[in-house]
């Protein structure tokens, strides 16, 4: 039986040939297939899921505020009507206890909340028909 | 490597990708039409699968995370094309992969893009006789003269392993020869 040893022999090429300018032409013909860069497309549905999350934050803010604000007032802190009716109804507490709580400061912030003119004064005691009397008392 | 990473680099970017693929197509399509020709052996096919293989390269090039090399990354792309092609033509032709492929090597003589002997058709036909793991580790280093470390790299076998699968797949083929 004759030997055969493909390292001892002379190297069997694969006999494979491509045709003439084959690959003169190659990248050509695969640069022509090549997917053409594609505009972005934004799919309209991601943008409706921005605009659902945004009216849901804000639906939830705006039923959050009057529920906060409703607990928060339930507090023991009492609010300036309930005080004003206190006092306006409460016979133990007469005007002129109130006006010995002032001090200048108070007296001072009302003139300026009241801002009242001289002119206005002015009027106001001319057109009072009881002017005389109180000038005579 | 340096150089590597920067044509990557250029590959990825749009302003310089169609350059950049133009010098890898001048660069890899003979090395790769030998690889794909070798696995499918008519020159068709290996047009049409080395086609599929750059196309394949140039839509993956941004998945490509530079673990590996782009020689092997591309080798492994070309293989699995090849082999793809080969299997669902078996299919359509409704036979095996075998017998696809011993009919291929009988129109080898009969093909004008084929230039070899009756040795060469012998050696082709006893490659056919190995497992398809053989055949490739036996293709790559035989004919495609690659070394075993790229070897490894595109089929991701230790370079012992594939030195012994060599060493078994020319015993075989040394005795088909022998005996035929």
């Amino acid at each position: 039986m004759k030997t055969f040893e493909l390292a001892s022999e002379p190297k069997i090429e694969s006999g494979f040939k491509t045709p003439e300018h084959y690959f003169d032409t190659f990248s050509a013909r695969v640069m022509q297939q090549l997917p053409k860069e594609e505009p972005k497309i934004i799919s309209i549905f991601s943008k409706r899921k921005t605009w659902f999350y945004a009216a849901a934050a804000i639906l939830i803010l705006g039923l959050s505020i009057p529920t906060y604000n409703q607990f928060n007032s339930s507090s023991t802190e009492i609010d300036d009507a309930t005080l004003e009716n206190y006092l306006a109804y409460n016979a133990s507490v007469s005007g002129t206890d109130l006006v010995n709580l002032l001090d200048s400061e108070d007296i001072q912030k009302m003139s300026v909340d009241l801002n009242i003119g001289d002119k206005t004064i002015e009027d106001e005691l001319t057109g009072n028909k009881n002017l005389e009397y109180y000038l005579l008392n | 490597m340096q150089e590597e990473k920067k044509f990557i680099e250029d590959l990825l970017n749009p302003k310089t990708q169609n350059q950049a693929f133009e010098i890898l197509l001048k660069n890899f399509q003979k090395p790769l039409y030998n690889h794909i020709r070798n696995i499918v052996l008519n020159h068709d096919d290996a047009d049409d699968v080395l086609q599929n293989t750059f196309v394949k390269v140039f839509q993956n090039l941004g998945k490509f995370k530079g673990e590996s090399k782009l020689f092997s990354w591309m080798y492994r792309i070309a293989t699995n094309e090849a082999l793809t092609f080969l299997s669902k033509k078996a299919k359509s032709g409704r036979v095996s992969s075998e017998a696809l492929q011993s009919k291929t090597i009988d129109n080898l003589q009969a093909d004008v893009y084929f230039d070899g002997n009756e040795i060469q058709i012998k050696l082709q036909r006893a490659i056919a006789i190995l497992p398809e793991k053989q055949q490739l580790v036996f293709k790559m280093k035989y004919f495609e003269e690659l070394k075993y470390e790229e070897i490894s790299e595109i089929v991701g076998t230790s370079v012992g392993a594939l030195k012994a699968s060599y060493h078994i797949a020319v015993k075989k083929i040394e005795s088909f020869v022998k005996t035929n």
